[in-house]
């Protein structure tokens, strides 16, 4: 039986952040968090396999507030979920991310195919799957948009900048999707309940032999600044102004601001 | 630790990358990997590197498949700085390389400072919402998108072009189709007339094509438009991952204005909305915005425009 892992991240829901106009500070305070869209792709995936060929299936996240994502993923199909939850991963980058990540796909043992999408919702690095292919000694087969197994590995429908390429992989390797491999089901009540009985699998950096000096991002972030825009905001339909009349208005409005003709 | 590579699939991106490097390079030596002859070599070098590393790739094997021969050239030294170019092919080859040297990776950075011993970078982060700062000491990993710096070929330069042989591959080849060439444009397009998933069918876009058509604009769409309703071609698809357009006037309809759609129309001159949800994002960052159902405010557009002009 293959065994399949699927990492995924818990990012803020970019949504949700707002910038102060004046500081361009970003504002986090009213974040919720969620699984990593693209990552919800790659779930998708590593279940459909599980149901296509009785693959073992599991899902893998690390950072410093995970805790809150693993009913939410366990809804999703994997049966169960490796993870660690450590504060100092609060700052990882990629490359740390990649490292403990590796580390409990090594520690979880003989998985013959990791799943991860093809960049995060938040830094969008698109760095950790080549990264995690380049650590494990697997293959690193990227931007995919169509995924299966074959006996000794997989075949994949990759898509670049100047076409579509198909490639065979003989032996384990790292996938990363893209969102058109599929669109990721809501979960169902009957699944969210069946989650709650799913195990979980708490694992430290320690467990892993990852030491808390490998832990420390190399990249050291010196400031983060909100874009903004100056934008006029002028309602056209306001004081009863019915559409036709909105519409007219704003082509008057575009001609005297010399855009139209 | 000393000098710059620059790793490229293709020669353009790799010269203008070679301008960068150049520039921060000082009296380091700048190699270059790329794919091709003796006369690609040359050219890499009259555009700023001192040594060039062929890389004679088989026709069946993914080009980024060459990083172990890249890494054996860097172990008797190692680099302070690798630049590869932001392409699909090269973001997958600078992760792994940065991997296996542990060292970081700046993806798709958009600037690089040399500040004594260290480099500042910077990039875009959640979905476009922000520019993000940052400061490394030691070897660093960057990809650089096609089109940051402008290559400058410089006359009388000299340098060695030496050939690569890449081996151990885990990926085969089987098939390549390249994309059918189209004559969607729209990032040159000075009116840009923007589909959401606002729209409630296919049929629907014909009164945004009608708009686009009176205002001599091209169309273009969010990502779900084009990539998981598939009523637009991706060419037309405007965001963090796909067109960025500079027009004049971006009118959109049915456009929520998702940060990462945003991403794409930043620098449009004017934007205007046509939304029914007066709490929609877009509303926040339109210029002139219309309240109300697409389906009744388009005809009046396209009424009121055929009327203007």
């Amino acid at each position: 039986m293959k065994k399949i892992v699927a990492c995924y991240k818990w990012v803020a829901d970019e949504a949700d952040i707002r910038i102060d106009e004046k500081s361009r500070a970003l504002n986090f305070d009213r974040v919720k968090y969620k699984i990593s869209e693209y990552d919800r792709n790659a779930i998708e995936v590593g279940n459909s396999l599980k149901d296509k060929y009785s693959c073992e299936f599991v899902a893998v996240t690390c950072g410093a507030q995970v805790e809150s994502s693993l009913k939410d993923v366990l809804s999703r199909g994997p049966t169960n979920v490796y993870y660690i939850n450590d504060e100092i991963l609060a700052d990882a980058d990629g490359g740390v991310t990649a490292k403990v990540l590796a580390g409990i796909i090594k520690k979880i043992g003989a998985v013959d195919l990791v799943i991860c999408g093809e960049g995060s919702g938040d830094e969008y690095g698109q760095q950790v799957g080549p990264r995690l292919a380049a650590l494990l000694g697997y293959a690193s087969c990227t931007f995919v948009t169509k995924l299966d197994l074959t006996d000794e590995g997989l075949m994949a429908e990759r898509k670049l900048e100047d076409g579509i390429e198909v490639v065979q992989v003989q032996g384990p390797a790292v996938v990363t999707v893209l969102p058109d491999i599929n669109t990721p089901p809501i979960p169902t009540l009957k699944q969210i309940l069946g989650a709650k009985k799913k195990p979980t699998t708490k694992l430290s950096l320690k467990d892993i032999g990852l030491s808390r000096d490998a832990c420390a991002p190399k990249l050291k972030n010196i400031g983060v600044l909100g874009t903004v825009m100056e934008r006029k905001g002028i309602c056209m339909n306001i004081d009863g102004l019915s559409i036709q009349e909105a519409a007219e208005k704003l082509a008057k409005r575009l001609s005297a601001d010399g855009i139209l003709g | 630790m000393s000098g710059i590579w620059v790793i490229s699939e293709t020669p353009k991106i790799a010269w203008e990358m070679l301008a960068k490097a150049r520039e921060l390079a000082g009296n380091e030596v700048v190699t270059a990997f790329v794919v091709g002859d003796y006369e690609t070599g040359m050219d890499a070098i009259s555009f700023g590197a001192d040594q060039v590393l062929l890389l004679e790739m088989p026709a069946n094997i993914p080009w980024e498949e060459c990083r172990d021969v890249i890494l054996k050239a860097g172990e008797t030294n190692k680099p302070s700085l690798i630049m590869v170019a932001a392409t699909r092919r090269g973001k997958d080859l600078a992760a792994q390389l940065a991997a296996l040297l542990d060292a970081p990776c700046v993806s798709e950075c958009k600037s690089i400072i040399k500040d004594g011993e260290n480099f500042l970078t910077e990039r875009i982060v959640y979905g476009g919402l922000a520019v993000k700062k940052m400061v490394s000491n030691g070897c660093l990993v960057a990809t650089i998108p096609p089109g940051t710096y402008h290559p400058e070929k410089i006359e009388g330069r000299s340098g060695d072009v030496k050939q690569l042989k890449p081996q151990g591959f885990k990926m085969v080849v089987r098939e390549r189709r390249p994309k059918p060439a189209t004559s969607v444009n729209i990032s040159d397009a000075n009116i840009v007339v923007g589909v959401g998933r606002g729209f409630g069918s296919k049929e629907e876009i014909q009164m945004a094509e009608r708009l686009a058509d009176i205002l001599d604009g091209a169309i273009g769409c969010t990502r779900p438009v084009a990539e998981d309703l598939r009523w637009l071609p991706e060419e037309c698809y405007i965001g963090l991952s796909g067109q960025v357009v500079r027009p004049a006037l971006y009118l959109c309809a049915g456009v929520s204005g998702q940060v990462q759609h945003v991403y794409g129309i930043r620098d449009a001159k004017t934007i205007v909305a046509v939304e029914k949800n007066e709490n929609a994002p877009i509303i926040r960052i339109a210029d002139y915005y219309i309240l109300g159902d697409l389906k009744e405010v388009l005809p009046a557009l396209i009424g009121a425009f055929a009327k203007a002009k």
